[in-house]
């Protein structure tokens, strides 16, 4: 499935909806979005992925990518992953680094 | 029912991935493989894929590069072998991030080095054999 990105910022919450297959030949997509982001004011960094069908390390060397640019205060949040992709962020040791909720804001 | 082996040659491109995912979803599918199975198979291919398109074609300059992936549907097994006349590069031989590293803060971590952990623990048996001077990245899932 086609990779699409979107991102807003509003009152220094970045939210950033991704769709489809987060693959290293989409990564640089997200990583465009992501650069766009930097020198911002944001405290949260919220990734819409609930229609993320499909992520590879290349995905996760993006969520790397943001926390060292935007810098280690910023606060990720993994709105509704796939369970598939829980899995991956699980196995990397991801899921101690991000916040994965049902919704945000709470 | 017998072993069916399909064969598929792709250019060494990073636009060819999502092809092969799909062409793994749909034999895995048609043969009753759990979407779990599949996804975690896709995954597997896909960074293994990844690598040999980088760094053996696309890093060496070499532009019109191919490889091939063969598709193996045995009674018990589904099985997806890659295989490419890149430099030889036996990815079991690599050292898998430590326990320490996958326990240190995004903020403090190297970007990389995580594909050929998450291929490993995807499936069933991740094996490489080099034949006739081609690498041969195999993965194998158990029908359960």
């Amino acid at each position: 499935m086609d990779f699409t990105v979107v991102s807003e910022i509003t009152d220094n919450i970045a939210t950033v909806t991704l769709k489809g297959s987060l693959d290293s030949a989409s990564a640089s997509v997200f990583q465009e979005e992501i650069q766009k982001l930097i020198g911002q004011p944001i405290k949260d960094l919220v990734l819409r992925v609930s229609e993320l069908s499909f992520m590879a390390s290349a995905g996760l060397r993006m969520i790397i990518f943001a926390k060292q640019k935007l810098g280690s205060a910023v606060n990720i949040f993994l709105v509704s992953p796939q369970d598939q992709i829980i899995d991956t962020l699980q196995m990397t040791g991801f899921i101690h680094s991000v916040h994965i909720v049902d919704k945000y804001p709470k | 029912m017998g072993s069916q082996i399909h064969t598929y040659t792709f250019n060494a491109s990073l636009e060819v991935l999502e092809e092969i995912r799909n062409l793994i979803s749909q034999k895995g599918n048609e043969h009753g493989y759990s979407k779990k199975e599949i996804y975690n198979l896709t995954l597997a291919v896909d960074e293994i894929a990844t690598n040999i398109i980088n760094h053996g074609y696309i890093e060496k300059g070499i532009k019109k590069g191919t490889f091939n992936m063969l598709i193996e549907l045995h009674e018990k097994q589904l099985i997806v072998r890659l295989v490419d006349g890149a430099v030889p590069y036996n990815p079991i031989d690599q050292n898998l991030p430590s326990e320490e590293l996958l326990n240190t803060p995004l903020e403090d971590r190297p970007i990389g080095g995580l594909g050929i952990m998450i291929a490993k623990q995807s499936v069933d048996e991740f094996k490489y054999e080099f034949i006739e001077g081609k690498n041969n990245n195999i993965f194998v899932v158990n029908k359960k």
